[in-house]
């Protein structure tokens, strides 16, 4: 598959300003264990999902984000700025909910948002009235007088989100923000995300080994694997080229699928089906097929146009097809 | 009375931040605060605050008996059982070594223990700020027990009549006071962040710093007494070191001679090489603590 804004590049080229994240040629190694090599991506504004599997050096990445590591080589920019430059004056800018569900115990949920909030540079007034503001946008609005040892997972999860977006970051890194939720928890954990990042101008970048969710709430995706980005781009963009469709015919299914490789589509057929993968727009395959069914009289019985999966692109990527 | 052209709406909800902030060290300010806090038990249930707070509370009480004999005896005998300014801090090390070990651990050892560290470090601060921020908190903590008892103290004996003698004397014992105080604050701040850098565990930091306290004590007065060691052997004692240095400012007496052949420069050297040593202990350990988790 043709990768969007990814990989190894002989020549890079410079950063796109308009791009929240971006990679040049950039790389870096823990001793001898390289984790990134010579990795250039952009991650444009919005809701991006950092995907990746084990080890694939996500955290390391939310590192390099957060300046806590330097690159050895290559170029970064978070928010138009290189973080081993502006580290404190970036982050200050930028919101983290970690992974742990490890938080002080016997602190109250307002004293922690309103901490970081202090933390993150914000007068005391303006902590105080934004972690309120926060943990009510969260749903915590009740609960913000209550130790946080008191509160369930999901709370905590809230908890961690509203610490992280009460100081009015502009990007907002939040790693596997989901874990430990029931089903119904995610749902609304997600529609959060979704809506923080889309109606407070924030820039999300989601980090979650749950492929599913991403799809669900991301506009842009990168895919890590074996220490480089083996997809990023905004997910409609990524889906082309990833599609195809089926057509189920009565008669006649040998004549069509000739026709339509002849004209340069790989179709399989199987029985009385033919499915056809393409790198075009769908569009335009729909006609290719609609011209062949008319030209050998086929009856059509149904036609579905096939979308992968955000799995099937994930699987493909890091483990091939 | 109002009118709806002066009516405003006040809670407007979440929105996005486009107001002041301010630079790194407010946040250092934030973490300075929320370490005393943490270090008394405030804004914490009650049984948080009983160790710090009664911990503090008895380092004040020998100046409260000290004034106490001082208004009530006759001078004679009062010169007799009260103790000097640089006895004093003597008579407090232990609850500055209970504080320590109750305290440090707490504020430090938490921090990693549940997280917090880690947006710490997600936040304007680095791992050096955080620890300057940390250290000092730390420090005006312990200074509640190491300077604030004797300068409570001048200003008892001053108010009976037996404190220093004029403003400049006043100004001379204060700088002796406040200098003592750091020497004790510094070292102690730094050997329980060492011990706290060594384990998350409150319960282990705590007890590693009263054992060490009380095994090198121990082991160099054993040393001195059954062999023929040279003097400065005491310099490996963790009471000992701070406490030396203190009677070369306050300078020595009968009542405290401190070690008799060992110099001054040797005393500042063996305080400032302990210090270094629990310095490099933190600094080696936060370097290399990992906080993307």
């Amino acid at each position: 598959m043709d990768l969007v804004n990814t990989t190894t590049a002989e020549a890079p080229s410079p950063p796109s300003p308009s791009s929240v994240i971006s990679a040049v040629a950039v790389s870096k190694s823990w001793g001898t264990n390289q984790v990134f090599s010579d990795v250039t991506a952009e991650v444009p504004p919005g809701i991006t999902g950092l995907l990746g599997s084990n080890g694939s050096g996500k955290t390391t990445l939310l590192g390099m984000l957060l300046a806590l590591h330097e690159p050895d080589s290559g170029q970064l920019r978070v928010l138009g700025q290189d973080p081993a430059d502006a580290g404190p004056e970036l982050r200050m800018h930028i919101g983290y909910a970690p992974e742990h569900h490890n938080l002080p115990d016997d602190v109250l949920a307002q004293d922690l948002v309103r901490h970081i909030a202090m933390v993150h540079g914000l007068p005391r007034r303006e902590a105080t009235t934004r972690s309120s503001d926060a943990l009510w946008l969260v749903g915590l609005g009740e609960e913000r007088a209550r130790p946080i040892g008191t509160m369930s997972t999901g709370q905590r999860q809230r908890v961690k989100l509203a610490q992280a977006i009460a100081h009015g970051p502009k990007l907002a890194l939040l790693d596997e923000p989901t874990d430990g939720l029931d089903p119904v928890q995610r749902d609304d954990m997600l529609a959060l995300i979704r809506r923080i990042g889309t109606e407070f101008d924030i820039h999300v970048v989601l980090s979650s080994h749950l492929l599913e969710e991403v799809e669900r709430i991301a506009d842009n995706v990168v895919i890590l694997a074996n220490g480089k980005v083996r997809a990023a781009g905004p997910i409609d963009q990524l889906y082309q080229g990833q599609g195809g469709m089926t057509v189920v015919l009565d008669d006649g299914v040998t004549d069509v699928a000739n026709t339509l490789q002849r004209a340069g589509y790989v179709a399989e057929v199987d029985r009385n089906t033919i499915r056809i993968g393409t790198d075009e727009p769908l569009e335009q395959l729909a006609n290719a097929i609609r011209d062949a069914v008319v030209e050998h009289g086929a009856p059509l019985r149904r036609l579905d146009a096939s979308r992968q999966s955000l799995e099937d692109l994930f699987l493909d990527e890091v483990y091939g097809s | 009375m109002s009118t709806a052209e002066s009516a405003e709406i006040f809670d407007r909800g979440y929105r996005a931040y486009d107001g002041p902030r301010t630079g790194v060290q407010s946040s250092m300010r934030a973490v300075f605060v929320a370490t005393v806090q943490r270090a008394l038990g405030l804004r914490r249930k009650f049984r948080y605050k009983i160790v710090p707070l009664a911990t503090i509370l008895i380092a004040y009480v020998p100046a409260l008996v000290f004034l106490g004999i001082t208004a009530l005896l006759p001078s004679e005998i009062a010169g007799q059982v009260v103790a000097e300014y640089a006895g004093y801090f003597e008579l407090i090390t232990v609850m500055m070594l209970l504080l320590t070990a109750f305290v440090v651990p707490e504020v430090m050892g938490s921090d990693r223990k549940t997280g917090l560290f880690g947006l710490y470090m997600a936040s304007p601060l680095s791992r050096w700020s955080y620890l300057g921020a940390k250290f000092v908190g730390v420090m005006a903590v312990l200074s509640l027990v190491t300077t604030m008892p004797s300068v409570f103290q001048m200003a008892g004996y001053s108010l009976l009549g037996i404190g220093p003698d004029g403003f400049v004397e006043i100004l001379k014992t204060l700088f002796k006071i406040v200098v003592s105080g750091l020497i004790l604050s510094i070292f102690f701040a730094l050997f329980g962040m060492a011990a706290s850098t060594l384990t998350n565990r409150h319960l282990f930091a705590s007890a590693g710093i009263v054992m060490t306290t009380i095994a090198t004590t121990g082991f160099t007065e054993a040393i001195i007494e059954n062999t023929d060691s040279p003097a400065w052997v005491e310099l490996f004692s963790v009471f000992q070191v701070p406490l030396e240095l203190i009677v070369r400012v306050w300078g020595s007496s009968d009542e405290f001679p401190g070690i008799t052949g060992v110099s001054t420069i040797a005393s500042f050297g063996a305080w400032a090489g302990a210090c270094v040593l629990f310095a490099g202990i933190i600094l080696f350990g936060y370097r290399r603590m990992e906080v993307t988790k």
